[in-house]
């Protein structure tokens, strides 16, 4: 057991190594997060034109939403959905599968390294500038950092149960791209990245309840922005935590499936 | 007349070297440490019309990198190249349609449609006529059998099916000049006898240049008479194969099998007198004696040992082409 | 002349490889459908909330957009080189595209082509007609060329921003995830450039000119004089981007160090 862990928290530091010695990406993605983060805040800006607040969120809560939005974004995201598809198109996968370790805890593993690289040379620097550039309010309030950090955690764990479930599913599909893109698509618009989901028209937030994708980046943000206060709070990371319970059921049946595929048909 | 004409061939990279550790990335991302490294180091050669050369050396001995830069790929850092009277680089797109190129590793069809349509999109990349097409693309697809192979799509096909079609879309064009990167990598004898059948077919009707860099040296017996020997980016012998033969050993090898384990510090000492060098053999107790001497000498040698040592079985071998390799690595060309 | 008959030759062959796929196909049109209806949603969310954005009514911006998604079909129809270091320089296939007598940019242009990405197209023609239709504007005789000018020179633009990126990759041997990022920049040209403030409304003229590809030439077809002057500079840019791209990946191409080094 504890040689296992060794083994994950290596490849979650080779990957954080090899996040490191890719500098233009680096420099470049503060750059390109920043210029994000501006355009929308300028957005928000002309949207909001002289109003005080829209669905309780005031212009500074709003700027705070979409920085911190974008600065999570920066931790849950990752690639391992398109790198997965790619191994299966290669037949790389029937070589990892003999590979002393689970291979999709693996690819969390490394998408935890890349994550973790970002949100400390990356969101924790970026969220600085920006806090210089634009009015930005952090709470004071220990407890509300805490809880956004648990949540976070969340964020990263139901973003990235989608994505191995994208991933996996080129075993059935072949060709995956379309997929992969869509679900991106999706993501951006339901998690809240582009607009809290407050301000969807009330039957649009019916349907997202049902949904796990707000877990992903609208609960984490709403915490930071102090939009959501109280009870709210501990009902949102319950509804993350089911999510994250809920979703290991169809990576379960399709890996499980997926595997005999492949032992089947030899990939 | 030359085909490949090069001149002081100079190709360097800047290659990046990463500090160790956490602190030493972090440190990267502000500094990096690179060196230079000379992957070919002033080579010159030529090659004429209608020669087969092997062109030989370990793993990032600079052999690629040289094809590279003769087909076009890479740009050289120095020196001069005319190939088929050409710049390769600079004249890039007229002269690549002189030149044929297979990568072992890499396939150069097309992998989801069928060889068929690879081959007639190449027609087109290379502006070839119907007639010429029709003429000279059946003779190639009947010697190399891929007749039935023609609507398969190529991921469908297995190694050596693939590599036979490779071939034949490097040749699509009947270009004077081929050049072969490893092109019987990992495929079974018969195929690669089938393929060097064919390369020497070609050769001899077309006058096709050929050059080609292997790992298998059973190739080169079989086809090419000149090598080049390459080691660190410098060619370390350019000439016939069996004058490399003549000039590394007249001498034997000698395979003994000994019944009881031999050190090899003792087998040294023993034969101190002999022009010999011992290598563990590939059996258990084994050992192999490499002299360099006439009849007479491995004669009195195999006489020591044995009176010395009790032997299970002793054998007698020419020394092969691969291990004359083996043994210009490790000590240079001493009969050169 | 030789370039365009080859570029049939591999539309035909592009279309029976993905025939091939066809359900993988569906789910991509589909998923480029979805990407075209978010914009849409998100303008549509937005002015449940306000009326005005500095000026520009909710039509307007809609006109915008389904101008934006004509040139950017095209861009994503023929400049799917957002992987190009991953795909070409990593894995080597450059070397194979080097050793064939068509231009490299040509050649992986036409390799990665997505024809189905044209359908965005259509769309675009769609929503500017109904925006138009609301706001009630009229068609010239000039209207459809300077339309097809306008596009040509988004189109440009776009591309020659992501040939510039890809040509990176030939200096730099990083990997990098700025392409997949630039696509989002891309957006921020859909919006009337006049809520930004100075620096970020000079980047998206002048640095990276997307605002050639929305809110410029559409604000000709809207009639808003006062933006005349940028729509004209619209296939300026696009020329002058796309010079600025293929010299760069000339240069770039001499400095192919060629894959496994």
């Amino acid at each position: 057991m504890v040689s296992r862990m060794s083994m994950y928290l290596e490849m979650l530091r080779i990957r954080f190594l090899m996040m490191l010695a890719y500098r233009t990406n680096y420099y470049s993605g503060i750059l390109i997060y920043s210029i994000n983060i501006g355009a929308y805040y300028f957005l928000w800006q002309a949207i909001y034109g002289g109003q005080e607040s829209i669905q309780d969120l005031s212009i500074v809560q709003m700027t705070t939403y979409v920085a911190i939005a974008w600065m999570a974004r920066a931790f849950y995201f990752n690639n391992i959905d398109r790198e997965i598809a790619q191994e299966i198109q290669e037949g790389k996968v029937a070589v990892e599968m003999i590979r002393p370790y689970n291979y999709l805890g693996m690819k969390t593993m490394q998408g935890l390294g890349e994550g973790l690289f970002r949100l400390l040379f990356f969101s924790v620097p970026g969220m600085v500038i920006v806090w210089l550039v634009f009015p930005i309010s952090f709470s004071n309030d220990l407890s509300i950092w805490g809880l956004f950090f648990i949540s976070l955690m969340f964020s990263f764990i139901v973003n990235t149960q989608i994505n191995l479930i994208t991933g996996i599913l080129t075993f059935f599909l072949l060709y995956n791209t379309g997929l992969i893109r869509a679900k991106r698509v999706v993501i951006d618009l339901f998690s809240g990245l582009l607009l809290p989901i407050s301000f969807y028209p009330m039957w649009a937030q019916d349907i997202m309840t049902f949904l796990p994708f707000q877990a992903i980046s609208y609960i984490p943000s709403m915490i930071f922005t102090e939009g959501f206060t109280g009870g709210e709070v501990y009902s949102a990371l319950l509804l993350q935590l089911m999510w994250s319970v809920i979703l290991f059921v169809p990576i379960t049946l399709l890996w499980m499936s997926a595997r005999r595929r492949l032992i089947v048909q030899g990939g | 007349m030359n085909v490949i004409e090069v001149h002081g061939l100079k190709k360097q990279f800047k290659s990046y070297s990463s500090r160790k550790g956490l602190g030493g990335a972090f440190r990267d991302l502000l500094t990096r440490n690179y060196t230079i490294l000379n992957a070919v180091d002033d080579i010159t050669l030529n090659v004429k019309q209608g020669e087969m050369v092997a062109y030989i050396g370990e793993n990032g001995a600079g052999k690629s990198t040289t094809i590279k830069m003769l087909t076009g790929i890479l740009t050289p850092t120095a020196g001069e190249v005319r190939v088929n009277g050409m710049d390769p680089h600079k004249q890039r797109e007229a002269f690549v349609r002189t030149i044929g190129v297979v990568f072992g590793q890499r396939s150069q069809l097309w992998w989801d449609i069928a060889v068929q349509e690879s081959f007639r999109l190449l027609k087109k990349v290379y502006r070839l006529s119907d007639e010429h097409y029709d003429t000279h693309m059946k003779e190639v697809i009947d010697t190399l059998e891929i007749e039935p192979l023609l609507d398969k799509p190529v991921r469908k096909l297995s190694l050596g099916q693939r590599m036979r079609c490779e071939l034949a879309a490097a040749l699509i064009h009947n270009p004077p000049l081929l050049f072969l990167d490893e092109p019987t990598i990992g495929l079974d004898v018969l195929v690669k006898m089938k393929i060097r059948e064919f390369l020497k077919e070609i050769n001899r009707k077309y006058k096709t240049t050929i050059l080609l860099t292997t790992h298998d040296l059973s190739d080169i017996e079989a086809l090419c008479e000149r090598v080049v020997l390459l080691d660190e980016g410098k060619i370390i012998y350019d000439g016939a194969l069996d004058k490399l033969q003549q000039n590394w050993v007249e001498g034997k090898q000698v395979h003994f099998e000994f019944q009881k384990p031999v050190e090899k510090n003792a087998l040294i000492e023993l034969t101190a007198d002999f022009p010999v060098k011992w290598r563990a053999g590939d059996k258990m107790r084994g050992w192999q004696a490499t002299v360099d001497g006439d009849d007479d000498t491995v004669s009195k040698l195999m006489a020591k040992v044995m009176s010395h040592y009790s032997i299970s079985d002793v054998k007698l071998n020419q020394v092969s082409t691969e291990e004359i390799i083996r043994n210009i690595y490790e000590e240079g060309m001493r009969h050169g | 002349m030789f370039y365009v008959s080859i570029f049939f030759q591999y539309a035909s062959q592009y279309m029976k490889t993905r025939l091939q796929y066809r359900s993988d196909l569906v789910v991509e049109l589909f998923s480029d459908f979805l990407f075209q209806a978010v914009n849409l949603i998100f303008i549509l969310v937005v002015f449940g909330h306000t009326t005005l954005l500095s000026g520009w009514s909710q039509e307007e911006i809609i006109f915008i957009y389904g101008f934006f998604l004509v040139p950017y079909a095209i861009f994503s129809s023929f400049f799917n080189i957002w992987d190009f270091n991953d795909r070409y320089i990593v894995k080597g296939e450059m070397d194979r595209v080097l050793t064939r007598p068509i231009h490299s940019l040509f050649q992986i242009i036409i390799e990665r082509m997505e024809l189905e990405s044209m359908f965005g197209v259509i769309t675009g023609i769609a929503i500017m007609f109904y925006a138009g239709s609301q706001l009630g504007l009229t068609i010239s005789w000039y209207d459809p060329f300077m339309f097809l000018l306008m596009v040509a020179g988004g189109s440009l633009i776009y591309a020659g921003i992501f040939i510039i990126l890809a040509s990176i990759s030939f200096w730099s041997d990083s990997r990098t995830d700025i392409m997949p990022m630039m696509y989002n920049i891309g957006n921020y040209g859909r919006y009337p450039v006049d809520i930004y403030n100075q620096v970020i409304r000079y980047v998206l003229t002048w640095i990276l000119p997307f605002a050639f590809v929305g809110v410029y030439p559409a604000a000709f077809f809207l009639g808003r004089d006062e933006w005349y002057m940028y729509a004209f500079l619209t296939p300026v840019m696009g020329l002058i981007f796309i010079s600025i791209s293929v010299f760069a990946w000339n240069e770039g191409v001499k400095r192919y160090r060629g894959a496994g080094n």
